[in-house]
């Protein structure tokens, strides 16, 4: 069966390669019917392959190298259940993408469709890995592809957008790359199990500490982790819808699913490494999860709001990471399934009223979106189950997050993922209530917010773009949660090579209603501000309006403060690991 | 002397993120981009190399002649193609971005800024004003 | 943020992390002591394994073959989307029409430029064949004898004029070259997995040590990269001289105009 392993990623790369060497002939809708079959072919093979691996990890030796004498001489993979979920969740999520885009970009004679096969077969390729420079291949491959297809209005702000988060992402290949250097000079050996086993033996190390600090920042870039997280908002609001998708929905994530991995295979012999890990993810990740929540709340360009939303749930999965327990990581690995999902419809929708209505703006959207009701529904769905809603698979993940961090004792992240959880679902419930229900007719801050003017291409049928949306949402909410919290133990343990041991611990059952309730009180303020006494609403406006305009200050769009945040950022790093 | 190609490594990484902080042209900052890799083409040949060894190519020398990392070498060459796509990709965007905004300076081309384009607005004014207006 | 406090940001953060930086460093092996384990092993055995004298070309097409498809991918996806982004082939149908820029004097090319760019076109051709060829016994590659050749196609255009570049230079043509050696080398992968083998694993006759024919499937790895290689890059140039040309329209932004 190990056969199988190498199939998820060549299938993608021949489909392109073909589309690409007979992009002129093929008539129209053949590159959407070859995309949306191959990325079918790869949800079902990596389905598959995770189901084969429950028992233990599959591992398959690429050229028929197989290690020799303890050194690992060729490329290898290895997948655990853990990552063969994963990557079939992201083989699901381009088929819905593709269904979703089906003509968009019929203009392209398939070009659109080659760079997200590539974006597909890179982060399989990405989860599936077991060896050090192969991960930044894959990690390079997926930046190239997003590069190219954010930039793809060719608008003023999608192209600096796109010129940000260029710059940025090779800066975090290059940090990458580096640390891959100085791990493979210390260690002898590419291979994750290599390294781990040299680091082991090692004991405190400069070398390895260094190593670590630059992959470690160079993934925290791609899972938009504050102070990385600049470029995030400037890409993900002016990628195309369909792409938007993608990159909320799984590339981000991935970012910090490949930190997982690397931080507990690659680096769990470091004690340095792990004595830092805990104060480092905590609190970079509760810092994110409330900064983005609040700057979602503060916008008022669609996307741009989801952007900042998906910075605040980014945070929330590192703070998972920083429980160090199976727990925590199996939370978090779920909590990116379950965002992904949710993630993604809310941009279908976002894309549905781009096409339809052909404007983005929450307050120029207005009561527009009462001749699309149904979108009104799912995203309203979207914005409850976002902010903590207590069924489907998000919120499994939320609480297994939550139960992770209570155990381990840290009060402060716990309530961050609430309240940044809470954040973004206000944000969004109120731009459903806007946009659906005509409410809210006096904007408060997010009036001053940046948005720009964009349309879609009004060609597909509304029920097209609903179906795909919906169908994330369903499965959501169908995940069954009983076989996946009696899977996890099992496949978080093979995930991070560590022992089973203990049962998963769920957060405080009230937390979740207190983030909805939260949410909606938070909605409710943005909508009705003008109907509320002047008590209520005073305070908060003061105490709103500096905090407000320091960080839009700070999100200033020039390449060269996201270049100095990220010097910053890496010297954070650099320093919590110097004092552990 | 036995630090030096590490030492340069560090140092070409920051000048030329010191380039691309204060870049006030693309096209310059493109350049700083190629000095920042540059660093880590010489951190993998400096950890590769090792004195008195031949190049890792057995074709004058027979097999068994010392040589250097071929390993870092690899790592270098698909370093150096990952290199070309970045800088052609990036020329692009700085192509397009001066056709459209007709400035080649980061600060005057920005992703979407507060108070600029704000894109059909017939929905919030007239009610934000009256709004004010009322109390 | 004013670039004096960007500066203090970064020189604050250069500051912390000096000392970081000089810990690492000397905490290193020190320069051209010794070379890692891994890379010494295969100096070792990968002459007798795969009879071919150059171990970076062993180690991309062979031992770690799976980086190098990843790698030519990504040009693949760096053209595809320079493509995409310049939205390309406006040229197809004035192929006659280079740019001229008002007020400035078109000087005829000199006779000597012609000749000289048209010995030297088959000559760079024919020495990127050459380090295509001996990817597995010299310093050479698909991908350097690729890049070679597709420079040899600006000689095109340097000798014969935008038009005669043009006639010469069908996107098409590059759109197969290079989706055509992206396809034949993920080919080389998955047919040994026909036979039973592993992904990419070395199947065909090895050949004898520093002979041309030498390396088995490296060989036709080698050849898909060059054709990718070249295909792609002539593209890229392609696309970036219809940059110079105006536009017959002027370029709608968005979606309409892909």
């Amino acid at each position: 069966m190990t056969a199988l392993l190498p199939l998820p990623v060549a299938i993608p790369l021949v489909v392109c390669a073909v589309l690409l060497a007979t992009a002129h002939l093929l008539p129209g809708r053949v590159p959407d019917i070859l995309a949306l079959l191959a990325a079918v072919a790869v949800a079902i093979l990596c389905a598959v392959i995770a189901v084969q691996a429950a028992d233990r990890p599959l591992v398959y030796w690429f050229g028929g190298w197989e290690p020799h004498d303890g050194v690992y001489l060729g490329i290898g993979f290895s997948v655990d259940a853990a990552s063969g979920w994963i990557a079939s969740f992201i083989g699901l999520l381009y088929a819905l993408t593709f269904v979703f885009a089906w003509g968009f970009f019929d203009r392209t004679h398939g070009h659109f469709h080659i760079l997200m096969l590539l974006f597909l077969a890179a982060m399989v390729g990405f989860c599936f890995t077991r060896d050090m420079f192969n991960l930044f291949v894959w990690f390079e491959v997926m930046s190239v592809a997003a590069f190219a297809l954010t930039a793809y209005h060719l608008a003023e702000s999608s192209l600096a957008g796109a010129i940000n988060f260029t710059v940025v992402n090779s800066l975090a290949g290059f940090l990458m790359l580096g640390g891959i250097g100085l791990i493979y000079a210390q260690t002898g050996t590419l291979d994750f199990d290599g390294i781990a086993t040299a680091v082991a033996q090692g004991g405190r190390n400069p070398v390895v500490a260094g190593a670590f600090c630059l992959v470690a920042a160079a993934l925290m870039i791609k899972g938009a982790i504050v102070p990385f997280q600049f470029w995030l908002a400037d890409a993900h609001a002016v990628a195309p819808s369909p792409v938007s998708v993608i990159f909320s929905g799984s590339m981000v994530s991935l970012g910090l699913f490949g930190l997982a991995k690397v931080s507990a295979v690659v680096f769990g012999g470091s004690d340095q490494v792990q004595g830092a890990l805990p104060v480092l993810l905590i609190g970079l990740g509760s810092a994110t999860a409330l900064l983005g929540g609040w700057m979602a709340l503060l916008q008022r360009h669609l996307k741009r709001m989801l952007a900042f939303s998906t910075i605040s749930h980014a945070g929330i999965m590192l703070t998972g990471l920083g429980a160090l327990s199976i727990g925590g990581t199996g939370g978090m690995l779920v909590y990116v399934v379950g965002h992904g999902l949710v993630k993604g419809a809310l941009f279908m929708i976002a894309g549905i009223l781009l096409a339809t209505q052909a404007s983005i703006d929450e307050i120029a959207l207005r009561g527009l979106g009462r001749g699309i009701w149904p979108a009104g529904i799912a995203m309203a769905l979207a914005g409850l189950l976002l902010c903590g809603l207590p069924i489907g698979t998000l919120d499994q993940g939320t609480r297994l997050v939550q139960g992770a961090l209570s155990q381990e004792g840290h009060g402060m992240a716990l309530a961050a993922t609430a309240i940044g959880a809470a954040l973004t679902g206000a944000a969004v419930l109120r731009a459903a209530g806007r946009i659906f229900l005509g409410l809210g007719p006096d904007p408060g801050d997010e009036a001053g917010a940046p948005s720009a003017d964009e349309r879609e291409k009004a060609n597909r049928p509304l029920w097209l773009m609903l179906a795909p949306c919906c169908a994330l949402l369903a499965v959501d909410l169908a995940l069954p949660a009983g076989p996946i919290a009696h899977a996890l133990p099992r496949a978080v343990s093979a995930f991070m090579h560590r022992p089973e041991g203990g049962m998963l611990a769920e957060g405080p059952g009230w937390l979740p209603w207190f983030s909805v309730a939260a949410a909606l009180a938070g909605a409710g303020y943005g909508l009705f501000r003008k109907r509320l006494p002047a008590f209520v609403v005073r305070p908060v406006r003061a105490t709103q309006s500096a905090p407000t305009r320091a960080l839009e200050i700070l999100h200033s769009g020039l390449i060269g403060d996201y270049a100095a945040w990220l010097a910053v950022g890496v010297a954070v790093i650099a320093a919590v690991l110097a004092m552990a | 002397m036995s630090v030096l190609p590490y030492v340069v490594a560090a140092w070409l990484f920051g000048v030329g993120l010191y380039g691309i902080a204060t870049s006030r042209n693309f096209i310059h900052l493109v350049g700083c981009l190629g000095v920042c890799q540059s660093a880590t083409y010489v951190l993998l040949l400096g950890l590769g190399y090792r004195w008195g060894s031949i190049a890792p190519i057995f074709y004058d020398h027979p097999p068994g002649t010392p040589a250097v990392d071929p390993v870092m070498q690899a790592l270098v060459l698909t370093d150096i193609v990952v290199g070309a796509t970045l800088t052609a990709l990036l020329l692009v965007l700085t192509v397009q971005a001066y056709k459209r905004g007709g400035s080649l300076d980061p600060e005057k081309l920005r992703p979407m800024r507060a108070g600029g384009n704000k894109g059909p607005d017939q929905g919030s004014r007239p009610v934000s004003d009256g709004g004010r207006q009322t109390p | 943020m004013s670039p004096r406090i960007r500066v203090a940001l970064l020189a604050l953060s250069g500051l912390i992390l000096l000392p970081c930086a000089a810990s690492v460093i000397a905490g290193l092996p020190a320069f051209g002591s010794t070379i890692a384990r891994y890379g010494a092993r295969i100096n070792a055995i990968t002459p007798e394994a795969r009879h071919v004298a150059n171990m970076v070309s062993a180690i991309n097409f062979d031992l770690r073959g799976l980086d190098t498809l990843g790698e030519e991918f990504m040009l693949l996806a760096a053209i595809t989307g320079t493509v995409v982004l310049l939205r390309g082939r406006r040229g197809e149908g004035n192929s006659e029409r280079a740019m001229r820029r008002p007020g400035r004097a078109v000087i005829p090319r000199s006779e000597a430029t012609v000749l000289a760019c048209r010995i030297a076109g088959p000559l760079t051709g024919l020495f990127g064949l050459y380090v295509v060829v001996h990817a597995t016994v010299t310093p050479g590659g698909g991908f350097q004898g690729g890049v070679i050749l597709a420079s040899g196609t600006l000689l095109i255009y340097l000798g014969e004029g935008y038009s005669g570049w043009r006639d010469a230079i069908h996107s098409r043509v590059l759109d197969a070259l290079e989706g055509g050696g992206a396809l034949l080398f993920a080919l080389c992968g998955l047919v040994p997995m026909l036979t039973g083998a592993a992904f990419m694993q070395n199947i065909l006759p090895l050949g004898t040590f520093r002979d041309l024919f030498s390396g088995g499937l490296m060989l036709v790895e080698n050849l898909g990269v060059a054709l990718a290689v070249t295909g792609g890059f002539t593209q890229l140039f392609l696309e970036f001289m219809e940059e110079t040309r105006e536009a017959e329209e002027p370029d709608e932004p968005g979606e309409e105009s892909a």
